[in-house]
């Protein structure tokens, strides 16, 4: 890039920003790290126990079916999330006021406070006043998110969906609206029809973007926690136990040791992700 | 045809948006338990007045504010120079930050949330909303490095170049010349840190267990064995106040600047 020039002093630059990153991320990370080797009483009293706790969760079934069950869910999000955002994205009005209530409305659920979002959707199937609650039940159908899996999968996935298709809306749509005009009217000279612009035109276009999407929603919706806690709290029978509710529920019991190597094991996973995402985009780049 | 079917989808996206959002306004304007001079079920402003005079309260929605307002500050001053940095130069290793910055972008909080308690309480940083402040720094200075980096990128270098030969020193240039050139992107980022930071659960709640409670964890106190669903959600309906104030200032510049440089 010829924009830029090499100079090592812009690290004096980097410095407050790294400083910051090291104190809340850095230290914490390694300490982590230094727990999961420890049988931990109270935090004066531990003994060293080497690779006990990973052995024990490598070894055990459970670790497995928590992470099927998290790909499971982030498989489904991203296969609804991602051809409902960018139909969105290209339905979009190109008017610039229409173009922006648009955004501004799949915006909203985005600042949403977390904890409050199992509430606005529990309180739409309240037995006695829930909205949608009320239309199930006029038209007969038994809708049983608390003990039937099927229909807790369906709820988490249309609240995460309510939650951040913005995101995935908003990305699509940014990189739309980078594409450079001379495309569409190159397309229209050729004659194109509408589905070629989108496979040959906009869908290569926004590649980047929707990748940088796909890892955040990969991400978050693998780590999901308050919203799945909030609405069945891994139920029913664990059918909705993810990844990151087990280890909410072994530090709630104070199982330290073995809660941080979980941690650890977490961190590993979502780095290994990241990584492949790197990878793939520097590709896109070349 | 196409135009009515277009007006048809939008119209159900509206719908399946907003419509979570009506009962529980609606439920906010209910009188939803006993209070003196209403009577339950009637429309009502009381869970709003009720707000005000609750002491807890009011105090949780300053302490919330107080905490974004700081993040946001802090996040701003330290990513402002690193994404200046990192547009600008190249450097030893200026390539892998970029993954160190996106491994704690994605650093689930329930991993680092037992060391972090361990850490501030320390550091003397527990119960206070400038704890909170810190922590969300975590997520927000990485996703306000990309975002300003793509802002300052679009900058042409002459245009420093020119402040330099007048003389102005890097902070001055930065504060006096470069913030309103990009004032759209510091706007994105502002609205960014706000939203992942306002509505973030997990730090907030181990950070604030006895005191300097966020609005989400006063929401969550609420709930008792009789719980006045209509008060709980009146505080949701003010919890969105700030951040839909916020949606309508970016408005145009939210789907700018989120191009992100592997």
């Amino acid at each position: 890039m010829s924009n830029q020039r090499p100079d090592n002093r812009a690290w004096l630059l980097m410095l407050p920003a790294m400083s910051v990153l090291g104190i809340v991320g850095l230290v914490p990370l390694i300490a982590v790290f230094n727990y999961a080797f420890f049988d931990i009483f109270t935090l004066q009293s531990r003994f060293w126990v080497g690779t006990e706790w990973f052995a024990e969760l490598v070894g055990t079934p459970d670790l497995y079916a928590a992470l099927g069950r998290s790909l499971l869910f982030s498989a489904l999000v991203v296969l609804v999330q991602f051809p409902l955002g960018i139909a969105i994205a290209l339905m979009i009005p190109r008017g610039r006021l229409a173009g922006s209530l648009v955004l501004m409305l799949v915006a909203i659920p985005l600042v949403v406070p977390w904890n409050l979002i199992p509430m606005i959707w529990l309180n739409l199937l309240h037995p006695t006043y829930g909205t949608v609650a009320q239309m199930f039940d006029a038209i007969g159908f038994d809708f049983d998110y608390k003990f039937n899996a099927v229909h807790t999968y369906a709820l988490l996935v249309t609240v995460d969906t309510w939650h951040w298709i913005g995101l995935v809306v908003i990305l699509a749509y940014s990189g739309l609206s980078a594409i450079p005009p001379s495309y569409y009217q190159a397309a229209r000279i050729d004659g194109a029809s509408r589905a070629q612009v989108f496979w040959h035109i906009q869908l290569p276009k926004i590649r980047p973007v929707l990748l940088m999407a796909l890892l955040l929603r990969v991400i978050d919706s693998l780590m999901i926690y308050v919203e799945a806690f909030g609405i069945n709290a891994g139920g029913p029978m664990g059918a909705t136990a993810f990844l990151s509710l087990e280890l909410g529920e072994e530090i709630n019991a104070f199982n330290y040791g073995p809660a941080a190597a979980r941690s650890v094991l977490y961190f590993l996973l979502v780095l290994t992700v990241a990584w492949l995402f790197r990878v793939a985009m520097q590709r896109e780049v070349k | 045809m196409r135009g009515i079917l277009r007006t048809l989808a939008l119209l159900a996206l509206a719908v399946f948006i907003i419509g979570p959002l009506v009962q529980a306004i609606v439920l906010s304007l209910t009188v939803t338990l006993p209070h003196p001079g209403v009577t339950v079920g009637d429309w009502s402003l009381v869970n709003y007045r009720n707000i005000f005079a609750s002491p807890a309260l009011v105090a949780s929605l300053g302490n919330s504010l107080t905490y974004v307002t700081a993040n946001v500050v802090l996040t701003l001053s330290v990513a402002l120079p690193a994404a200046y940095a990192l547009s600008r130069y190249r450097f030893v290793g200026d390539r892998h930050v970029f993954l160190l910055l996106l491994a704690f972008r994605i650093t689930p909080p329930v991993v680092l949330s037992l060391p972090i308690f361990l850490l501030f309480a320390r550091l003397g940083l527990l119960n206070s909303p400038f704890g909170i402040a810190l922590v969300h720094c975590l997520f927000n200075i990485p996703i306000a490095i990309w975002i300003l980096e793509s802002f300052i990128s679009a900058v042409p270098r002459e245009f420093d170049e020119t402040a330099f030969l007048d003389g102005h020193s890097l902070p001055r240039f930065f504060v006096g010349h470069l913030l309103p050139v990009i004032a759209p992107g510091v706007g994105v980022a502002c609205f960014f840190c706000f939203i992942f930071s306002w509505v973030e659960v997990v730090f907030a709640r181990i950070l604030t267990s006895t005191g300097g409670k966020p609005i989400t964890m006063a929401i969550d106190a609420l709930f008792t064995f009789q719980t006045d669903i209509g008060l709980v959600m009146a505080m949701m309906v003010l919890s969105l106040v700030p951040g839909v104030a916020l949606i309508w200032f970016v408005r145009d510049h939210i789907a700018r600047g989120f191009q992100l440089r592997a």
